[in-house]
């Protein structure tokens, strides 16, 4: 059951990916009437099938790739309508929702088999780990795509021939708002979700865990997030300089979710 | 309009007309009610409307079927404003029925204006159509016509980008403004120099919320006035590069044949502003701004002709948008004449149903005496036999009426109609006789 509302979930953020372009590339308003009820809808069923799936699995938190896939995806989608509630802007769904849309797209239709092996215990301390860190990831994946819209925005004014080619994206300081507390939003979130899954691995491994290559690159990560959200908040930087900047920390992102793959204490694995 | 009532609608506009003309048949908006108050008390005229911008003065009016329509309305032109028709027949347009819907709903959609988009033509429909109302002007078939005339006129602006770009030099200033800075609640406008296009630039900026006003102008007493105009401060001239890192939006036009603003002054402004974005809007000529601080990241810099230039691809635009516009109005004029033209149709179905039961009862009586022997079921029978036979019969003729009227086919409506009413009435008559 839990699947068949995932696919009603992947379904409808298919079609508020495909709703979104008319309402955000030619500001016809009518399609935000179907691009933000169903992003709504779909981020409620896709709730509705992971607490299912997880209940179901008796885990009660997400333990293979896909079912993280998954959760990252609704955490996009419900980024989307956070910055559509606030900002009234629908810009950024033209990029974030096909997204969800690809990441609940696999789970939807091809169960994964990997599992990462967890303690029986602090189950609930996991999920809080898993979760907060998922929810860093999307902040810094929506801060990275207002800072390239910033960007692109930025050129299209500067060229002034073409200054209406980007007239569906949201004004810079707007770009420059969502990409700025997007990252003090998922500092806290990177923060306790390392602190919290510290604490586990402390408990249940010793601290040989913390020589792990993945657990010293995400230490490293955290670093660069901090890093970043200093120069940013300090010397005001933006545009291409903070595309950079908040490129190199997804890329150090990206590597450390690599690392589940190659880690040797902290992986997904085939049961 | 109905088949007892016609819409005419007659009027002149920036197109047919000269100002001189078109100032002379001006009604302000004190003299409106007035106005259409004497409008509706011209023969044949029942429902009446003036629509009386800078650009247009038009009146649009339902009429009684006989009447001349032109001569009341011409009568009422000679009277109300003491001209001779023949001095304003030449620049007169005249549409009638669905011609006329179809202007009405270009106008309101502002497809007829001077500049196609403009949304001040919607407002001023609006307020004449208050006022009309108000003395009771309006308050039949033109009232419902010109309710659709406002929703179609929200359709076109919903579904089109019609109006969505500016077309004026100060008002795609603001529109720049809003890309860069979204809202303009808060900001700080630097004026530098004074001149007429830099102060109502200042008074946009203003109408859309900026709060703070600097002036800088070589010469203090100016700078006083125009500070005090926009209760805004004065800069010292001397003071200009310290305080215009202060400034989110910078105005300029002094007559100076030297560039006030450089590169280098943008990349220190902006240091010091931590990289805030800065806008300057150079309206002189000579500029006053180099054009190459537009290089520098976070500063823009728009001359006199980028922004002309905007608003020139803005003006195309809004062409191209016309063309979807106008397919909108043509749906829903159709729309709206079908839906006329059913209503219009409903009374002829209903005296051709009266009739045909008025038949059924008299043949039913006349046949009383025979069918006295009948049980209270066999009559229900017979009762039930006769109205099916009756409705079967009905059935084409009413179906042929609605769809004629769907199609707007007039001239079938008119065969139908003198067919089966027509007819019916004859025949009725007849059997009255017998």
């Amino acid at each position: 059951m839990s699947l068949l509302w995932l696919r009603v979930a992947v379904l409808l953020y298919g079609v508020a990916a495909l709703a979104v372009l008319p309402a955000a590339l030619y500001g016809r308003q009518w399609w935000n009437r179907i691009a933000v009820p169903a992003a709504v809808v779909g981020l409620l069923f896709h709730f509705v099938s992971l607490a299912e799936m997880l209940n179901t699995a008796h885990h009660r938190l997400p333990v293979d790739t896909h079912e993280t896939q998954a959760l990252l995806g609704l955490l996009l989608a419900a980024a989307f309508l956070i910055v559509f509630w606030r900002y009234r802007t629908v810009s950024l769904g033209v990029f974030v929702l096909p997204v969800s849309f690809l990441l609940g797209l696999v789970p939807a239709f091809h169960p994964g088999q990997e599992a990462s092996p967890f303690p029986q215990f602090h189950a609930g301390w996991i999920f809080l780990h898993i979760i907060l860190l998922l929810a860093a990831y999307a902040a810094l994946l929506l801060s990275l795509l207002a800072s390239v819209l910033y960007l692109v925005q930025e050129r299209s004014l500067k060229s002034k021939h073409a200054a209406s080619g980007a007239s569906w994206l949201p004004p810079l300081e707007t770009t420059d708002q969502i990409a700025l507390r997007s990252l003090l939003f998922g500092l806290p979130c990177m923060t306790a979700g390392l602190l919290i899954g510290s604490l586990i691995a402390q408990q249940t491994y010793g601290a040989s865990y913390f020589m792990d290559t993945k657990v010293l690159l995400s230490f490293a990560m955290w670093l660069a997030y901090i890093g970043m959200i200093y120069i940013r908040r300090h010397s005001g930087l933006r545009g291409r300089r903070a595309i950079y900047l908040s490129g190199f920390v997804f890329l150090v992102v990206l590597a450390v979710w690599s690392a589940n793959q190659f880690s040797v204490v902290h992986r997904f694995t085939t049961p | 309009m109905s088949r007892n009532h016609q819409l005419v609608l007659i009027g002149i506009n920036h197109t047919t007309a000269p100002i001189e003309i078109r100032e002379r048949l001006a009604i302000p908006s004190t003299r409106l009610a007035d106005a259409t108050r004497t409008l509706v008390h011209q023969p044949g005229i029942r429902e009446g409307l003036i629509l009386s911008t800078c650009n247009r003065v038009e009146l649009l009016t339902l009429q009684e079927d006989g009447s001349t329509p032109n001569a009341s309305l011409l009568q009422f032109l000679h009277e109300y404003f003491a001209i001779a028709p023949s001095s304003i027949a030449p620049h007169l347009y005249e549409y009638r029925e669905r011609e006329a819907v179809r202007h009405l709903f270009r106008v309101a959609a502002s497809l007829d204006s001077m500049v196609v988009g403009e949304p001040q033509i919607l407002g001023q429909v609006k307020e004449s159509y208050t006022v009309a109302r108000e003395v009771g002007a309006v308050n039949g078939s033109l009232d419902s016509l010109i309710q659709r005339a406002f929703t179609v006129a929200k359709k076109v602006r919903s579904e089109t980008q019609i109006g969505s770009s500016s077309v004026s030099i100060a008002s795609v200033a603001v529109d720049l403004a809003r890309k860069i800075f979204g809202t303009l609640q808060g900001k700080t406008v630097l004026l530098v120099g004074a001149g007429k296009m830099s102060e109502l630039a200042a008074r946009h900026l203003i109408q859309q919320g900026a709060t703070k006003i600097l002036v800088a102008n070589r010469t203090l007493e100016r700078a006083e006035k125009i500070a005090a105009q926009f209760n805004g401060r004065v800069v010292p001239f001397d003071e200009l590069y310290d305080q215009a890192a202060q400034a989110d939006i910078v105005i300029t036009s002094t007559g100076a044949q030297q560039t006030i603003f450089g590169k280098s002054h943008g990349q220190q402004f902006l240091q010091r502003r931590r990289n805030k974005p800065m806008f300057f809007i150079d309206i002189a000529v000579p500029r006053d701004v180099d054009p190459k601080m537009n290089e520098v990241e976070g500063c823009f810099v728009y001359d006199i002709d980028d922004l002309q230039q905007v608003a020139a691809a803005h003006l195309a635009d809004r062409s191209r948008e016309a063309a979807a516009a106008e397919s909108i109005v043509t749906v829903e004029v159709d729309k709206y004449q079908q839906r006329i033209q059913s209503l219009d149709v409903a009374p002829a179905i209903r005296s051709l149903q009266e009739h045909a039961e008025s038949l059924r009862q008299a043949e039913l009586r006349r046949s009383a005496a025979r069918l006295s022997g009948l049980t209270a079921d066999q009559m229900s029978a017979v009762e039930a036999l006769t109205r099916a036979l009756t409705n079967k019969f009905l059935h084409p003729p009413m179906t042929a009426f609605r769809e004629a009227a769907r199609e707007g086919d007039a001239q079938t409506l008119a065969a139908l109609e003198s067919l089966y009413t027509g007819n019916v009435r004859s025949r009725s008559d007849a059997s009255g006789d017998e």
